[in-house]
């Protein structure tokens, strides 16, 4: 029988992809809660800048995930210990770019096509283990 | 082992007012997921189409009822998708979610989906037990 | 000790979305007491995405599921929270016909939305289940 579980918060180690905090979001960049890390949703933030990196589609996907990517380490995790992810997109047209990406033992996956802020194409979130 | 949750109140069960085929909330594995909350009244489970915020604002009360009921709470939330109907209340939502997860907040994507009976704000959350 | 995260391959190769559509995604990955399917979307015998009516759709998705889940040794009554989605709301009561005949004792919790779908199917749906 599982005890209560421990949440705590996840904040990404470098402080411009902390978009939560910067833009006083009421939402954390992340939560632990046992083994399991729940991230928000992350655009293409540019990691210098902190400010919206915007161009072709195939750019903000690789840099949604670079993001991504620190946020989990900054957690003590890691792209490969996701085990889902949903991808929203702006236009459902750009579905077919996603293909590169998680070619080993990829993660559950499910993407649709919604309305998102700030010009945005992409927008992701995930689950993952930690490590 | 999974656990469906009884509801604290009659009107949070969706399914019986609408033949909504889900359970409102199940426990398993030290987790609590909740079926999609919309604005009902809890007692009668009647529709409260209002504003944004009148019916975020509902559904956080709701929600709270819920949880507690469950031995869990706002502040236990992990994940929350606001689905709201257009992305222009954005900012109309986030002045009224502040107020219940001031410290701490879960994390969230917000959908900009087409949601059920016209309502405008659907919370779709996960909290731990 | 870190939980394990372990892709699910079905047994039935014809409901596996991955190689059928070119997917980068895995049908389904177990972590810890959970494990995690990829949104779903109705696919043919041959392996190609199926245009029928909502409630075909959601059918063959359905049956679908419950073979992923019976690979990984799990099964459809306990999946614990069910993620719908639809091209269009006007289609609720189509698709919760044939959802409830899935699902007739203690449904799992549910969230049901409109979005834009990828390669034009109409029913795309996903869950998590107790492994």
């Amino acid at each position: 029988m599982t005890g209560q579980l421990s949440r705590t918060v996840i904040e990404p180690t470098n402080p411009r992809l902390n978009v939560s905090r910067n833009a006083n979001l009421p939402h954390s960049p992340g939560i632990r809660v046992g083994e399991y890390i729940f991230l928000s949703g992350m655009g293409p933030v540019d990691p210098a800048t902190g400010g919206r990196n915007l161009g072709p589609i195939a750019d903000q996907i690789r840099q949604t995930l670079r993001n991504m990517e620190h946020m989990l380490a900054s957690a003590g995790s890691g792209l490969d210990r996701i085990v889902k992810i949903n991808i929203v997109l702006a236009d459902i047209q750009h579905y077919d770019v996603r293909r590169e990406l998680f070619l080993v033992d990829p993660p559950a996956r499910t993407t649709c096509a919604l309305q998102l802020s700030n010009g945005n194409g992409v927008e992701i979130e995930c689950i993952a283990l930690s490590l | 082992m999974r656990e469906i949750l009884p509801v604290p109140s009659p009107g949070l069960d969706l399914r019986h007012h609408y033949g909504h085929h889900q359970s409102p909330a199940i426990r398993a594995g030290g987790l609590i997921f909740c079926s999609g909350m919309v604005a009902v009244n809890p007692e009668t489970g009647e529709r409260e189409h209002g504003t944004l915020t009148s019916e975020a604002r509902r559904i956080f009360e709701n929600l709270k009822l819920l949880l507690e009921s469950a031995g869990s709470s706002l502040d236990r939330l992990i994940q929350v998708h606001a689905m709201i109907y257009d992305r222009i209340e954005y900012d109309v939502l986030n002045r009224l979610y502040r107020q219940y997860v001031p410290s701490a907040p879960p994390a969230r994507t917000v959908m900009s989906v087409q949601i059920e009976a016209g309502f405008k704000v659907m919370l779709d959350v996960i909290a731990a037990a | 000790m870190a939980l394990q995260r372990d892709v699910i391959a079905p047994k039935d190769p014809a409901v596996d979305m991955s190689p059928n559509l070119n997917l980068p995604l895995s049908p389904a990955i177990r972590a810890g007491e959970f494990i995690f399917v990829s949104g779903m979307v109705a696919i043919n015998a041959t392996g190609e995405r199926m245009h029928g009516t909502v409630a075909t759709e959601t059918r063959q998705i359905l049956a679908a599921m419950a073979q992923v889940l019976e690979s990984a040794g799990s099964s459809l009554a306990k999946a614990v929270k069910v993620n719908v989605l639809i091209y269009s709301m006007l289609e609720y009561n189509n698709m919760n016909e044939v959802y409830r005949e899935f699902f007739p004792v203690d449904p799992p919790a549910r969230t049901v939305c409109g979005a834009k779908l990828c390669g034009g199917s109409k029913v795309e749906i996903e869950c998590v289940a107790l492994a």
